[in-house]
């Protein structure tokens, strides 16, 4: 790979090039969920990747979150290729850049509301400028479930699960949020309220937010809008 | 820091969220390492015991035996073994005798008869000797008296006996002097009762179970009149390999060198501690294959464990866990797991070394503390190394789309 000159690619957040998801089925036959993806993704952009069922956009999304290697191509992270990184630098990279919004919110249920906020702290090799516990307690306050540090996941609203799950990919101030069908789970009004949360987000305190959907409602949200169709970025 | 303590409370927060799996997991390792453990308290019991038989007969004490009992770098020997072969008789006597630096030279015939009492009939084992027998062992009377050198020549129907077999056979220790005991049919008068030496049980000699008889009045059931052992005593340890250097010299010239052995009370506790040690290694490791199976149990659990949190993984993994960090939470697991059963095991060996103590010298050593711990850590490590690699490396993306 040779370093781009490009400086809006420089800058760019997200950099993914010439991308190739494939995998090979049971009966050896090789399935392609991503065909050749470029695209990248800048500081403070506002994003929703759209497709059907099957299209191949969280796939897209497990590769720019660093969840999943692509089988061909790269990915560069603040201008850092991604597949020159061991398993610690790539679990570092999701711990301090990344923060994942979950359709099934993904808390750990065994752990308090205020337990899994903080849990990538936990896991980070940087010294936090700041107190995690308290941090995580004014995350609750302005999403609206103050008081519920010692609650269990399973023992308050989806709407409410989905704001944790908000506030924990916000711990450890990431450059980018990704959330995978943030509003699939949740009733409309909940679903319009953490839309309201996320484009909050983007506007007041420039986070750069990536939204992966099916729902062109929740999709025309964001400034912009990829759709990907068959593994193919088709607009 | 704050990191190993959100590890370690994690993984006792999932050990103590499934209790019962918990406990019945760590059972395969409390019974291994008690198992472990109380053998080791058991054979460093039973050395103990046999460590205090021999001091009671007194220190610098040699014995005589017939046959080759021990190779020269101890353990028993095969082929002709204890008592094989020859018997010795008043001629060896006279000669040892001639040993100077032999402060007694007691000649033992030993033989299981029935004594029957004023209250009962009982077995115990007959000692023919001589009156050296009691200073020579520091046997002391509790009751009545001791038999003499006259007692040996006149060829007196006399008993000293153990205070077990004379409360048994006559009631009460205290009553048996002075009465008629029946031996196997012969009559002796019982002139004294001794004081308690102990022993008995495990195998051992009880010597509190004893009945001594002048030896020359003892051939009456040993007709061919010979001794099964002799028992010298020097004053010093430089006496006692003098003493066994002569009675070489002096027993070769009518024996073969592999017909008798000569040996001291130390050099027979080192054979016995070697013996033991071999006996105690091949128990420990009877007792080392249920900590095996314990360990296969915590690895089996474990797997269970990596399946039903496959999510969790995922999730973790998600939010930035090293693949490190979730091999470290699942070998925590496995290992407090372990050591949560050493820890139990090591409890139940105390109680029940704690009640065999009155009757059993047995006790726990730092070494077998040590051992427990050691080996149920690394049991956790060993087993637990297995299932937490494959959570380690689950794939982010499967892990968290794991159903």
């Amino acid at each position: 790979m040779t370093k781009t000159t490009d400086s809006k690619q420089v800058s760019a957040v997200i950099r993914v090039e010439n991308v190739w998801k494939e995998y090979r089925l049971d009966n050896d036959v090789v399935f392609t969920a991503l065909k050749d993806i470029n695209t990248s993704i800048s500081p403070g952009e506002f994003t929703s990747i759209i497709g059907p069922s099957g299209s191949g956009k969280s796939t897209l999304m497990h590769v720019i979150g660093l969840l999943d290697k692509p089988t061909r191509g790269s990915v560069w992270i603040n201008n850092r290729d991604v597949s020159k990184m061991d398993d610690a630098q790539v679990s570092m990279v999701r711990n301090e850049f990344v923060g994942f919004v979950f359709q099934q919110f993904n808390l750990i249920n065994k752990l308090t509301i205020l337990e899994n906020i903080v849990l990538p702290t936990i896991y980070t090799r940087k010294k936090l400028a700041y107190d995690p516990v308290e941090k995580a307690k004014y995350l609750m306050e302005r999403f609206g479930i103050g008081g519920k540090e010692r609650s269990f996941p399973n023992k308050i609203s989806g709407g409410q699960q989905q704001r944790v799950a908000i506030a924990r990919a916000l711990i450890m101030n990431p450059q980018l949020v990704l959330a995978d069908e943030p509003t699939g789970n949740l009733d409309s009004k909940s679903g319009e309220e953490i839309l309201k949360l996320l484009t909050e987000l983007n506007r007041d305190e420039k986070i750069t937010i990536v939204v992966v959907t099916h729902d062109h409602s929740v999709a025309k949200r964001a400034r912009r809008v990829i759709e990907i169709k068959d593994g193919q970025i088709i607009s | 820091m704050t990191y190993f303590i959100f590890i370690i409370r994690t993984a006792i927060f999932d050990l103590y969220r499934n209790k019962m799996r918990t406990i019945l997991t760590s059972l395969g390792i409390l019974i291994g390492v008690a198992s472990v453990v109380l053998l080791l308290s058991f054979g460093l019991g039973l050395k103990e015991f046999i460590r205090q038989q021999f001091d009671s007969l007194g220190t610098n004490a040699v014995f005589l035996i017939p046959g080759k009992i021990f190779n020269q770098g101890g353990g028993f020997r095969g082929g002709q073994g204890a008592l094989g072969g020859i018997q010795f008789d008043d001629r060896d006597y006279i000669n040892l005798k001639r040993i100077r630096e032999a402060q007694y030279v007691v000649p033992v015939f030993t033989k299981t008869l029935s004594i029957q009492g004023t209250e009962k009939t009982e077995y115990g084992t007959l000692y023919g000797t001589i009156a050296d027998i009691f200073p020579s062992r520091n046997l002391e009377v509790e009751y009545g008296e001791l038999f003499d050198k006259t007692a040996v020549e006149k060829r007196s129907k006399v008993v000293v006996l153990g205070p077990s077999i004379a409360a048994k056979t006559f009631g009460n220790a205290s009553l048996a002097v002075g009465k008629t005991a029946r031996i196997d049919s012969q009559s002796f008068k019982v002139v004294g009762v001794l004081k308690s030496k102990g022993g008995g049980g495990l195998g051992g000699p009880d010597f509190d179970s004893f009945m001594y008889v002048p030896y020359k009045s003892a051939y009456v059931f040993n007709p061919n009149k010979t001794f099964l052992t002799m028992l010298l005593r020097g004053n010093s340890e430089a006496d006692v390999a003098i003493i066994k250097m002569r009675m070489n010299e002096i027993l070769l010239k009518r024996y073969k060198e592999d017909q008798f052995t000569i040996s001291d009370s130390k050099e027979f506790i080192a054979t016995i501690g070697s013996i033991f040690a071999m006996l105690n290694s091949v128990l420990v490791a009877i007792g080392a294959v249920s900590l095996i199976v314990g360990g296969i149990g915590i690895m089996n659990i474990m797997y269970v464990s990596v399946t039903e949190r496959t999510r969790e993984i995922g999730i973790r993994r998600a939010l930035g866990a090293t693949e490190r960090d979730v091999l470290l939470q699942f070998l925590a697991e496995s290992v407090l797991l372990s050591i949560f059963g050493g820890l139990a095991g090591l409890g139940f060996s105390y109680g029940v070394v704690f009640l065999l103590q009155s009757v059993f010298p047995a006790y726990i050593d730092l070494v077998s503390v040590l051992t427990a711990l050691g080996t149920s850590s690394f049991i956790g490590i060993f087993f637990g190394v297995f299932p937490a690699r494959t959570a380690a490396k689950l794939s982010p993306m499967d892990a968290i789309r794991y159903e």
